[in-house]
Protein backbone atom coordinates (compact mmCIF):
# COMPACT_ATOMS: atom_id res chain seq x y z
CA UNK A 1 0.00 0.00 0.00
CA UNK A 2 1.14 3.68 -0.62
CA UNK A 3 1.42 6.04 1.73
CA UNK A 4 0.15 8.58 -0.59
CA UNK A 5 -3.71 8.95 -0.02
CA UNK A 6 -6.05 10.27 -2.65
CA UNK A 7 -9.62 10.85 -1.92
CA UNK A 8 -11.90 9.49 -3.47
CA UNK A 9 -14.54 11.42 -5.05
CA UNK A 10 -16.15 9.46 -7.54
CA UNK A 11 -20.09 8.75 -7.32
CA UNK A 12 -20.16 11.45 -4.54
CA UNK A 13 -23.40 13.34 -5.71
CA UNK A 14 -25.08 10.67 -4.42
CA UNK A 15 -22.75 8.12 -2.44
CA UNK A 16 -19.84 9.04 -0.04
CA UNK A 17 -17.50 7.89 2.66
CA UNK A 18 -20.06 8.09 5.00
CA UNK A 19 -22.43 6.00 2.94
CA UNK A 20 -19.86 3.68 2.59
CA UNK A 21 -19.14 2.80 6.08
CA UNK A 22 -22.82 3.07 6.62
CA UNK A 23 -23.66 0.14 3.72
CA UNK A 24 -20.18 -2.08 5.30
CA UNK A 25 -21.35 -1.74 8.68
CA UNK A 26 -24.51 -2.89 7.94
CA UNK A 27 -23.13 -5.44 5.96
CA UNK A 28 -21.27 -6.86 8.54
CA UNK A 29 -23.66 -6.64 11.18
CA UNK A 30 -25.98 -8.99 9.07
CA UNK A 31 -22.61 -11.08 8.46
CA UNK A 32 -22.11 -11.56 12.24
CA UNK A 33 -25.56 -11.09 14.01
CA UNK A 34 -27.24 -12.98 11.36
CA UNK A 35 -25.09 -15.38 9.95
CA UNK A 36 -22.50 -15.79 12.00
CA UNK A 37 -20.30 -18.17 10.10
CA UNK A 38 -17.37 -19.11 12.04
CA UNK A 39 -13.77 -19.91 10.13
CA UNK A 40 -10.59 -20.60 12.01
CA UNK A 41 -7.56 -19.24 9.93
CA UNK A 42 -4.39 -20.93 10.22
CA UNK A 43 -1.39 -18.87 8.68
CA UNK A 44 1.77 -19.67 7.76
CA UNK A 45 4.77 -18.35 9.22
CA UNK A 46 7.34 -18.27 6.27
CA UNK A 47 9.97 -17.44 8.11
CA UNK A 48 10.04 -20.25 10.51
CA UNK A 49 8.68 -22.92 8.25
CA UNK A 50 11.22 -25.48 7.42
CA UNK A 51 11.45 -26.23 3.51
CA UNK A 52 13.23 -28.07 1.28
CA UNK A 53 15.85 -26.17 -0.43
CA UNK A 54 15.52 -27.68 -3.68
CA UNK A 55 12.12 -28.38 -4.33
CA UNK A 56 10.97 -25.84 -0.90
CA UNK A 57 8.21 -28.27 -0.01
CA UNK A 58 7.63 -28.94 3.43
CA UNK A 59 6.42 -31.79 5.01
CA UNK A 60 3.48 -31.96 7.86
CA UNK A 61 5.35 -31.07 10.80
CA UNK A 62 7.81 -28.73 9.36
CA UNK A 63 5.13 -26.04 8.82
CA UNK A 64 4.90 -23.88 11.75
CA UNK A 65 2.10 -21.32 11.65
CA UNK A 66 0.96 -18.16 13.21
CA UNK A 67 -1.68 -18.59 15.88
CA UNK A 68 -4.70 -19.90 14.69
CA UNK A 69 -7.70 -17.08 14.42
CA UNK A 70 -11.29 -16.97 14.08
CA UNK A 71 -12.66 -14.63 11.80
CA UNK A 72 -16.38 -14.42 10.09
CA UNK A 73 -17.65 -14.53 6.06
CA UNK A 74 -20.04 -16.10 3.58
CA UNK A 75 -19.18 -19.30 3.15
CA UNK A 76 -20.20 -21.29 -0.07
CA UNK A 77 -18.94 -24.63 -0.33
CA UNK A 78 -19.36 -26.49 -3.65
CA UNK A 79 -20.78 -29.88 -4.07
CA UNK A 80 -18.14 -32.51 -3.59
CA UNK A 81 -16.85 -34.21 -6.55
CA UNK A 82 -16.99 -37.89 -6.92
CA UNK A 83 -13.21 -39.05 -8.37
CA UNK A 84 -10.73 -41.19 -8.81
CA UNK A 85 -6.48 -41.36 -8.53
CA UNK A 86 -6.23 -44.35 -10.98
CA UNK A 87 -8.75 -44.40 -13.45
CA UNK A 88 -11.70 -44.98 -12.49
CA UNK A 89 -10.52 -47.15 -9.63
CA UNK A 90 -9.05 -45.99 -5.90
CA UNK A 91 -12.37 -43.54 -6.02
CA UNK A 92 -12.13 -40.75 -3.41
CA UNK A 93 -15.30 -38.40 -2.60
CA UNK A 94 -13.44 -34.96 -2.15
CA UNK A 95 -15.36 -31.60 -0.83
CA UNK A 96 -15.98 -28.84 -3.27
CA UNK A 97 -13.82 -25.91 -2.77
CA UNK A 98 -14.64 -23.64 -0.33
CA UNK A 99 -15.53 -19.84 -1.02
CA UNK A 100 -15.78 -17.14 1.18
CA UNK A 101 -16.48 -13.79 1.13
CA UNK A 102 -14.79 -11.82 4.05
CA UNK A 103 -14.96 -8.26 4.86
CA UNK A 104 -11.52 -6.39 4.33
CA UNK A 105 -12.69 -3.92 7.35
CA UNK A 106 -13.08 -7.67 9.17
CA UNK A 107 -9.31 -8.53 8.81
CA UNK A 108 -8.34 -4.99 9.24
CA UNK A 109 -9.72 -5.26 12.88
CA UNK A 110 -8.22 -8.31 13.23
CA UNK A 111 -4.93 -7.43 12.78
CA UNK A 112 -4.33 -10.69 9.58
CA UNK A 113 -4.06 -10.59 5.95
CA UNK A 114 -5.00 -14.03 4.01
CA UNK A 115 -2.41 -15.14 1.73
CA UNK A 116 -1.87 -17.88 -0.86
CA UNK A 117 -1.40 -21.17 1.09
CA UNK A 118 -2.78 -20.35 4.21
CA UNK A 119 -5.13 -22.71 5.82
CA UNK A 120 -8.98 -21.90 6.68
CA UNK A 121 -10.59 -24.37 9.09
CA UNK A 122 -14.49 -25.00 8.88
CA UNK A 123 -16.52 -26.88 11.34
CA UNK A 124 -19.02 -28.82 8.86
CA UNK A 125 -20.24 -30.53 12.37
CA UNK A 126 -19.08 -30.01 16.26
CA UNK A 127 -16.90 -32.97 16.32
CA UNK A 128 -15.65 -32.67 12.88
CA UNK A 129 -13.93 -29.78 11.02
CA UNK A 130 -12.38 -29.68 7.47
CA UNK A 131 -9.57 -27.85 5.90
CA UNK A 132 -8.91 -25.52 2.94
CA UNK A 133 -6.03 -24.35 1.59
CA UNK A 134 -6.23 -20.89 -0.04
CA UNK A 135 -6.14 -20.84 -3.67
CA UNK A 136 -7.05 -18.05 -4.49
CA UNK A 137 -6.30 -15.00 -1.71
CA UNK A 138 -8.57 -12.68 -3.44
CA UNK A 139 -6.07 -9.84 -3.09
CA UNK A 140 -7.13 -8.24 -6.02
CA UNK A 141 -10.62 -6.91 -5.44
CA UNK A 142 -11.31 -3.41 -7.44
CA UNK A 143 -13.82 -4.96 -9.91
CA UNK A 144 -17.31 -3.50 -9.63
CA UNK A 145 -18.54 -7.01 -8.19
CA UNK A 146 -16.46 -6.46 -4.83
CA UNK A 147 -17.25 -2.64 -4.65
CA UNK A 148 -20.67 -0.77 -3.70
CA UNK A 149 -21.13 1.66 -6.80
CA UNK A 150 -18.12 1.43 -8.03
CA UNK A 151 -16.97 3.24 -5.29
CA UNK A 152 -14.71 1.15 -3.50
CA UNK A 153 -13.93 -2.54 -2.81
CA UNK A 154 -15.05 -3.42 0.78
CA UNK A 155 -14.62 -7.46 0.56
CA UNK A 156 -12.42 -9.91 -0.39
CA UNK A 157 -13.79 -13.44 -2.24
CA UNK A 158 -11.34 -16.03 -1.60
CA UNK A 159 -11.01 -19.77 -3.12
CA UNK A 160 -9.83 -22.69 -1.09
CA UNK A 161 -9.60 -26.33 -2.06
CA UNK A 162 -9.90 -28.87 0.32
CA UNK A 163 -6.49 -30.79 1.88
CA UNK A 164 -5.43 -33.90 2.21
CA UNK A 165 -4.82 -35.22 5.83
CA UNK A 166 -1.39 -35.94 4.87
CA UNK A 167 -0.88 -32.14 3.83
CA UNK A 168 -2.55 -30.26 7.40
CA UNK A 169 -5.06 -31.50 10.05
CA UNK A 170 -4.91 -28.85 11.86
CA UNK A 171 -2.54 -27.65 14.96
CA UNK B 1 54.29 -63.56 -42.29
CA UNK B 2 53.12 -60.10 -40.81
CA UNK B 3 54.38 -59.22 -37.32
CA UNK B 4 52.11 -60.55 -34.61
CA UNK B 5 49.55 -58.07 -32.99
CA UNK B 6 51.57 -57.25 -29.54
CA UNK B 7 47.78 -57.20 -28.33
CA UNK B 8 46.88 -60.37 -28.84
CA UNK B 9 47.32 -62.52 -24.73
CA UNK B 10 49.06 -65.22 -25.17
CA UNK B 11 48.18 -66.74 -21.45
CA UNK B 12 44.75 -67.90 -22.17
CA UNK B 13 43.77 -70.22 -19.48
CA UNK B 14 42.24 -73.40 -21.01
CA UNK B 15 40.35 -74.72 -18.73
CA UNK B 16 38.91 -71.88 -16.31
CA UNK B 17 37.33 -72.64 -13.28
CA UNK B 18 33.76 -72.49 -13.07
CA UNK B 19 33.10 -69.66 -10.00
CA UNK B 20 30.49 -70.86 -7.71
CA UNK B 21 29.91 -74.18 -9.05
CA UNK B 22 32.36 -76.34 -7.19
CA UNK B 23 30.66 -79.43 -7.40
CA UNK B 24 31.82 -78.68 -11.57
CA UNK B 25 35.50 -77.61 -11.26
CA UNK B 26 35.62 -78.01 -14.74
CA UNK B 27 32.56 -76.64 -15.92
CA UNK B 28 29.24 -78.57 -16.08
CA UNK B 29 29.88 -81.91 -17.29
CA UNK B 30 26.94 -82.67 -19.32
CA UNK B 31 26.60 -85.82 -17.58
CA UNK B 32 24.45 -85.34 -13.88
CA UNK B 33 22.04 -82.38 -13.23
CA UNK B 34 23.07 -79.56 -11.87
CA UNK B 35 22.66 -78.87 -8.61
CA UNK B 36 20.82 -75.61 -9.07
CA UNK B 37 18.43 -77.19 -11.91
CA UNK B 38 17.92 -79.69 -8.77
CA UNK B 39 17.60 -76.71 -6.37
CA UNK B 40 14.76 -74.79 -8.93
CA UNK B 41 12.92 -78.54 -9.16
CA UNK B 42 12.77 -78.26 -5.80
CA UNK B 43 11.15 -74.82 -5.88
CA UNK B 44 8.34 -76.14 -8.23
CA UNK B 45 7.49 -79.11 -6.20
CA UNK B 46 7.93 -78.06 -2.83
CA UNK B 47 4.77 -78.48 -0.37
CA UNK B 48 2.98 -80.43 -3.10
CA UNK B 49 3.00 -83.44 -5.42
CA UNK B 50 5.13 -84.33 -7.92
CA UNK B 51 3.66 -82.16 -10.06
CA UNK B 52 3.97 -78.54 -10.54
CA UNK B 53 1.25 -76.64 -8.73
CA UNK B 54 -1.30 -74.41 -11.38
CA UNK B 55 -0.21 -71.01 -11.73
CA UNK B 56 -3.22 -69.10 -13.86
CA UNK B 57 -3.82 -65.72 -13.89
CA UNK B 58 -4.57 -65.20 -9.93
CA UNK B 59 -1.44 -66.19 -9.27
CA UNK B 60 0.64 -64.01 -11.53
CA UNK B 61 -1.75 -61.36 -9.80
CA UNK B 62 -0.62 -62.13 -6.39
CA UNK B 63 2.81 -62.31 -7.71
CA UNK B 64 2.60 -58.59 -9.20
CA UNK B 65 1.33 -57.84 -5.76
CA UNK B 66 4.22 -59.30 -3.36
CA UNK B 67 6.90 -58.05 -6.20
CA UNK B 68 5.49 -54.55 -5.77
CA UNK B 69 5.17 -54.88 -1.57
CA UNK B 70 8.68 -56.84 -1.36
CA UNK B 71 10.72 -54.64 -3.76
CA UNK B 72 9.59 -51.56 -4.11
CA UNK B 73 8.12 -50.03 -1.37
CA UNK B 74 9.63 -46.99 0.05
CA UNK B 75 10.00 -44.67 2.91
CA UNK B 76 9.97 -40.92 3.11
CA UNK B 77 10.36 -39.40 6.19
CA UNK B 78 10.71 -42.45 8.04
CA UNK B 79 7.00 -42.93 6.83
CA UNK B 80 6.50 -45.85 5.07
CA UNK B 81 4.26 -45.54 1.38
CA UNK B 82 1.12 -47.29 2.06
CA UNK B 83 0.39 -50.39 -1.11
CA UNK B 84 -2.69 -50.95 -1.83
CA UNK B 85 -2.58 -54.72 -1.38
CA UNK B 86 -5.20 -56.05 -3.95
CA UNK B 87 -5.28 -55.87 -7.93
CA UNK B 88 -8.72 -53.54 -7.90
CA UNK B 89 -10.89 -54.18 -10.20
CA UNK B 90 -14.51 -52.53 -11.56
CA UNK B 91 -16.73 -54.76 -8.99
CA UNK B 92 -17.53 -51.14 -6.89
CA UNK B 93 -18.28 -53.65 -3.69
CA UNK B 94 -14.61 -54.59 -3.63
CA UNK B 95 -13.53 -51.37 -3.03
CA UNK B 96 -16.26 -50.08 -1.14
CA UNK B 97 -15.87 -52.77 1.79
CA UNK B 98 -12.50 -52.16 1.53
CA UNK B 99 -11.23 -50.37 4.95
CA UNK B 100 -8.18 -48.79 3.78
CA UNK B 101 -5.75 -48.73 6.58
CA UNK B 102 -4.66 -45.46 4.95
CA UNK B 103 -8.18 -43.91 4.99
CA UNK B 104 -9.40 -40.16 6.23
CA UNK B 105 -12.16 -39.26 8.33
CA UNK B 106 -13.84 -39.08 4.74
CA UNK B 107 -12.93 -42.95 4.52
CA UNK B 108 -10.80 -41.85 1.22
CA UNK B 109 -7.66 -43.40 0.46
CA UNK B 110 -4.64 -41.05 1.86
CA UNK B 111 -1.79 -40.04 -0.18
CA UNK B 112 0.59 -40.77 -0.43
CA UNK B 113 -0.03 -44.29 -1.47
CA UNK B 114 0.90 -47.05 -4.18
CA UNK B 115 -2.03 -48.89 -6.19
CA UNK B 116 -1.06 -51.40 -9.15
CA UNK B 117 -4.65 -51.84 -11.70
CA UNK B 118 -4.12 -54.33 -14.28
CA UNK B 119 -5.16 -54.36 -17.48
CA UNK B 120 -8.00 -56.76 -18.06
CA UNK B 121 -6.64 -57.81 -21.44
CA UNK B 122 -4.05 -60.42 -21.50
CA UNK B 123 -2.35 -61.00 -23.86
CA UNK B 124 -0.78 -63.73 -25.61
CA UNK B 125 2.80 -64.12 -24.03
CA UNK B 126 6.08 -62.67 -25.97
CA UNK B 127 8.76 -64.40 -23.98
CA UNK B 128 10.55 -66.13 -26.70
CA UNK B 129 11.07 -69.08 -24.53
CA UNK B 130 8.01 -70.29 -25.00
CA UNK B 131 6.41 -68.37 -28.19
CA UNK B 132 5.17 -70.61 -30.56
CA UNK B 133 7.45 -73.43 -30.14
CA UNK B 134 5.25 -75.82 -29.93
CA UNK B 135 1.63 -76.70 -31.63
CA UNK B 136 -1.46 -77.80 -30.32
CA UNK B 137 -1.69 -79.25 -26.38
CA UNK B 138 0.71 -81.81 -26.54
CA UNK B 139 1.62 -83.39 -23.18
CA UNK B 140 5.56 -84.06 -22.39
CA UNK B 141 7.14 -86.31 -20.10
CA UNK B 142 7.40 -84.44 -16.45
CA UNK B 143 8.55 -87.00 -14.33
CA UNK B 144 8.27 -91.06 -13.58
CA UNK B 145 7.02 -91.75 -10.37
CA UNK B 146 7.42 -95.06 -8.52
CA UNK B 147 3.97 -96.35 -7.11
CA UNK B 148 3.24 -98.92 -4.39
CA UNK B 149 -0.50 -100.06 -4.07
CA UNK B 150 0.39 -103.01 -1.43
CA UNK B 151 0.73 -105.56 -3.83
CA UNK B 152 2.19 -103.78 -6.94
CA UNK B 153 5.37 -101.80 -7.84
CA UNK B 154 5.14 -99.59 -10.34
CA UNK B 155 5.76 -96.34 -12.00
CA UNK B 156 3.23 -93.65 -13.06
CA UNK B 157 4.64 -91.15 -15.91
CA UNK B 158 3.69 -87.50 -15.51
CA UNK B 159 3.00 -85.45 -18.45
CA UNK B 160 2.12 -82.13 -18.64
CA UNK B 161 1.30 -79.81 -21.97
CA UNK B 162 3.98 -76.73 -22.46
CA UNK B 163 3.14 -73.64 -20.30
CA UNK B 164 0.87 -70.65 -22.03
CA UNK B 165 2.89 -67.61 -22.30
CA UNK B 166 1.20 -64.93 -21.19
CA UNK B 167 1.56 -61.05 -20.96
CA UNK B 168 -0.08 -58.38 -18.25
CA UNK B 169 -0.06 -55.23 -18.48
CA UNK B 170 0.18 -53.38 -15.06
CA UNK B 171 0.04 -49.82 -13.99
CA UNK B 172 1.92 -48.96 -10.94
CA UNK B 173 0.66 -45.52 -10.06
CA UNK B 174 1.81 -43.46 -6.94
CA UNK B 175 0.07 -40.79 -5.79
CA UNK B 176 1.76 -38.29 -3.72
CA UNK B 177 1.99 -34.32 -2.86
CA UNK B 178 5.30 -34.21 -2.70
CA UNK B 179 8.65 -34.06 -5.22
CA UNK B 180 10.89 -35.81 -2.90
CA UNK B 181 8.28 -39.10 -2.51
CA UNK B 182 8.31 -39.60 -6.47
CA UNK B 183 12.24 -38.72 -6.55
CA UNK B 184 12.59 -41.58 -3.64
CA UNK B 185 9.98 -44.36 -5.79
CA UNK B 186 11.82 -43.19 -8.70
CA UNK B 187 15.38 -44.26 -7.59
CA UNK B 188 13.55 -47.52 -6.56
CA UNK B 189 12.19 -48.09 -9.57
CA UNK B 190 15.23 -47.30 -11.68
CA UNK B 191 17.40 -49.58 -9.47
CA UNK B 192 15.45 -52.57 -9.51
CA UNK B 193 15.19 -52.19 -13.44
CA UNK B 194 18.44 -51.38 -13.91
CA UNK B 195 18.65 -54.48 -15.91
CA UNK B 196 15.31 -53.76 -17.80
CA UNK B 197 14.00 -56.50 -16.42
CA UNK B 198 13.48 -57.46 -12.24
CA UNK B 199 12.12 -61.02 -11.20
CA UNK B 200 8.67 -61.91 -9.32
CA UNK B 201 8.38 -65.54 -7.97
CA UNK B 202 5.22 -67.44 -8.32
CA UNK B 203 4.81 -70.99 -6.59
CA UNK B 204 8.09 -71.88 -7.19
CA UNK B 205 8.51 -70.21 -10.73
CA UNK B 206 10.95 -67.12 -11.34
CA UNK B 207 8.71 -64.70 -13.69
CA UNK B 208 9.98 -61.57 -15.44
CA UNK B 209 8.52 -57.87 -15.05
CA UNK B 210 9.49 -55.47 -17.44
CA UNK B 211 9.55 -51.47 -17.48
CA UNK B 212 7.76 -50.23 -20.44
CA UNK B 213 6.92 -46.64 -19.86
CA UNK B 214 6.42 -44.00 -17.13
CA UNK B 215 4.15 -41.25 -17.73
CA UNK B 216 3.04 -38.25 -15.74
CA UNK B 217 -0.73 -37.97 -14.73
CA UNK B 218 -0.28 -35.32 -11.90
CA UNK B 219 -3.25 -32.84 -11.05
CA UNK B 220 -1.58 -29.79 -11.40
CA UNK B 221 -2.86 -27.72 -13.90
CA UNK B 222 -5.99 -26.54 -12.12
CA UNK B 223 -5.15 -23.90 -9.83
CA UNK B 224 -8.83 -24.33 -8.56
CA UNK B 225 -8.46 -28.07 -7.29
CA UNK B 226 -6.65 -30.06 -5.10
CA UNK B 227 -2.92 -30.64 -6.41
CA UNK B 228 -1.02 -33.94 -6.08
CA UNK B 229 0.92 -36.13 -8.14
CA UNK B 230 0.10 -39.10 -9.54
CA UNK B 231 2.76 -40.77 -11.86
CA UNK B 232 2.11 -43.94 -13.74
CA UNK B 233 4.64 -46.81 -14.09
CA UNK B 234 3.48 -49.71 -16.85
CA UNK B 235 4.94 -52.97 -16.46
CA UNK B 236 4.36 -55.83 -18.29
CA UNK B 237 4.90 -59.60 -16.54
CA UNK B 238 6.25 -61.79 -18.88
CA UNK B 239 3.88 -65.25 -17.33
CA UNK B 240 3.08 -68.19 -18.49
CA UNK B 241 -0.11 -70.29 -17.34
CA UNK B 242 0.15 -73.96 -16.20
CA UNK B 243 -3.47 -74.90 -15.50
CA UNK B 244 -3.23 -78.74 -13.81
CA UNK B 245 -6.19 -79.86 -15.98
CA UNK B 246 -4.18 -80.56 -18.49
CA UNK B 247 -1.92 -82.67 -17.07
CA UNK B 248 -1.66 -86.10 -17.52
CA UNK B 249 -1.09 -89.44 -15.28
CA UNK B 250 -0.31 -92.51 -17.16
CA UNK B 251 0.77 -96.24 -15.59
CA UNK B 252 3.87 -97.09 -17.40
CA UNK B 253 5.40 -100.05 -15.92
CA UNK B 254 3.82 -102.28 -13.07
CA UNK B 255 5.81 -104.87 -11.54
CA UNK B 256 4.31 -108.05 -9.60
CA UNK B 257 5.86 -110.16 -6.87
CA UNK B 258 4.46 -113.60 -7.01
CA UNK B 259 5.80 -116.02 -4.14
CA UNK B 260 5.70 -120.02 -5.16
CA UNK B 261 6.06 -122.91 -2.52
CA UNK B 262 8.08 -125.98 -4.00
CA UNK B 263 8.60 -129.16 -3.11
CA UNK B 264 13.17 -128.71 -2.16
CA UNK B 265 13.92 -132.44 -2.48
CA UNK B 266 15.86 -133.20 -5.52
CA UNK B 267 13.91 -136.57 -7.23
CA UNK B 268 16.06 -138.08 -10.20
CA UNK B 269 13.41 -138.12 -13.92
CA UNK B 270 14.09 -141.03 -16.28
CA UNK B 271 15.24 -140.15 -19.33
CA UNK B 272 12.89 -139.92 -22.18
CA UNK B 273 13.72 -141.57 -25.63
CA UNK B 274 15.74 -139.91 -28.07
CA UNK B 275 17.49 -140.96 -31.10
CA UNK B 276 20.68 -141.03 -29.49
CA UNK B 277 18.80 -142.79 -26.77
CA UNK B 278 16.02 -145.18 -28.35
CA UNK B 279 15.37 -147.36 -25.47
CA UNK B 280 13.42 -146.19 -22.58
CA UNK B 281 12.05 -148.68 -19.72
CA UNK B 282 9.12 -148.10 -17.40
CA UNK B 283 7.65 -149.69 -14.78
CA UNK B 284 3.64 -148.07 -14.60
CA UNK B 285 1.50 -149.80 -11.12
CA UNK B 286 -1.97 -150.56 -11.03
CA UNK B 287 -4.51 -150.46 -8.14
CA UNK B 288 -7.60 -152.77 -7.40
CA UNK B 289 -9.73 -149.97 -8.87
CA UNK B 290 -7.91 -149.45 -11.93
CA UNK B 291 -7.00 -151.79 -13.81
CA UNK B 292 -6.45 -150.37 -17.22
CA UNK B 293 -3.82 -148.60 -18.65
CA UNK B 294 -3.81 -146.41 -21.69
CA UNK B 295 -0.62 -144.47 -23.31
CA UNK B 296 -0.70 -142.35 -25.57
CA UNK B 297 2.36 -142.50 -27.68
CA UNK B 298 3.96 -138.97 -29.99
CA UNK B 299 5.97 -140.80 -31.27
CA UNK B 300 6.41 -144.19 -33.34
CA UNK B 301 8.20 -146.76 -31.12
CA UNK B 302 8.08 -150.38 -30.54
CA UNK B 303 7.07 -151.64 -26.94
CA UNK B 304 8.07 -154.58 -25.25
CA UNK B 305 6.63 -156.22 -22.23
CA UNK B 306 9.71 -157.31 -20.14
CA UNK B 307 8.24 -157.83 -16.98
CA UNK B 308 5.27 -158.30 -14.47
CA UNK B 309 4.16 -158.31 -10.56
CA UNK B 310 1.22 -159.98 -9.40
CA UNK B 311 -0.46 -160.16 -12.48
CA UNK B 312 -2.33 -163.58 -14.08
CA UNK B 313 -2.84 -162.20 -17.65
CA UNK B 314 -2.96 -159.18 -19.75
CA UNK B 315 -4.98 -157.74 -22.59
CA UNK B 316 -3.27 -155.67 -24.87
CA UNK B 317 -4.95 -153.34 -27.21
CA UNK B 318 -3.88 -150.49 -29.52
CA UNK B 319 -6.23 -147.70 -30.02
CA UNK B 320 -6.42 -145.85 -33.53
CA UNK B 321 -9.03 -143.09 -33.86
CA UNK B 322 -10.77 -143.70 -31.03
CA UNK B 323 -11.26 -147.43 -31.80
CA UNK B 324 -9.21 -150.23 -29.74
CA UNK B 325 -8.52 -152.93 -31.49
CA UNK B 326 -7.37 -156.28 -29.36
CA UNK B 327 -3.78 -157.65 -30.41
CA UNK B 328 -2.89 -161.34 -30.58
CA UNK B 329 -1.86 -162.95 -27.09
CA UNK B 330 1.13 -164.58 -29.34
CA UNK B 331 2.36 -161.05 -29.58
CA UNK B 332 5.09 -159.67 -27.50
CA UNK B 333 6.22 -156.65 -28.64
CA UNK B 334 3.41 -154.03 -30.53
CA UNK B 335 4.72 -151.53 -33.10
CA UNK B 336 2.45 -148.22 -32.33
CA UNK B 337 2.81 -144.93 -34.53
CA UNK B 338 2.32 -141.23 -33.13
CA UNK B 339 -1.18 -140.46 -32.31
CA UNK B 340 -1.91 -144.06 -31.55
CA UNK B 341 -2.70 -145.44 -27.69
CA UNK B 342 -1.36 -148.23 -25.99
CA UNK B 343 -4.42 -149.75 -23.82
CA UNK B 344 -3.75 -152.36 -21.27
CA UNK B 345 -6.00 -154.42 -18.99
CA UNK B 346 -4.77 -156.86 -16.36
CA UNK B 347 -6.30 -159.57 -14.00
CA UNK B 348 -4.44 -159.57 -10.99
CA UNK B 349 -3.17 -162.34 -9.16
CA UNK B 350 -3.81 -161.23 -5.45
CA UNK B 351 -6.30 -158.68 -5.14
CA UNK B 352 -5.26 -156.06 -2.53
CA UNK B 353 -1.78 -156.21 -3.27
CA UNK B 354 0.90 -154.08 -5.42
CA UNK B 355 0.46 -154.65 -9.28
CA UNK B 356 2.94 -153.24 -12.23
CA UNK B 357 3.69 -154.12 -15.21
CA UNK B 358 7.39 -152.97 -16.83
CA UNK B 359 7.18 -152.53 -20.18
CA UNK B 360 10.31 -151.14 -22.68
CA UNK B 361 9.86 -148.65 -25.36
CA UNK B 362 12.31 -148.18 -28.06
CA UNK B 363 12.20 -144.80 -30.09
CA UNK B 364 11.95 -145.44 -34.26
Amino acid sequence: MSDKRVPITRVNKFFGDEDFRLQESMGMEYLHGNLNFTLVLYRVDRSKSVVDDVYGEASEEEIRYYPPVEFKALVNISAPTNESYAGGLMRYLESGNLTISVYKKELEQLGVDISYGDYIGYPETEDFTRYFTVSNDGRVAGDNAHTILGYKSFYRTITCVPVSENEFKGI
Amino acid sequence: MGRINKKIKKTLNMYPVVRNQPQYPSGYDGLSTPERRKQLAEFISEDGTFLPKSVLHADLDKGMLDFVKDKLKISVSGKGISVVDQILTIQRWAEFSNTWSFSDKDLNPEIPFLVTVRNPAVQYGSNPSLLYTIPDRRTFHYAKVPTWDGQRKGMDLYKIPQPVPVDITYNLKIVCNRMRELNQFNKVMMQTFTSRQAYTFVKGHYIPIILETISDESQISDNDKRKFYTQDYQLQLQGFLIDEEEFEITPAVTRQLMVFETDTRTKKRDPGPTKENPLSVFTETFTTDNTTLVIPFEFDANVTVIDTDNISNYIVGITIDGNTESVDPEFTTYYLSRGQSLKIEIVPIVGGDPMSITLQTKFI
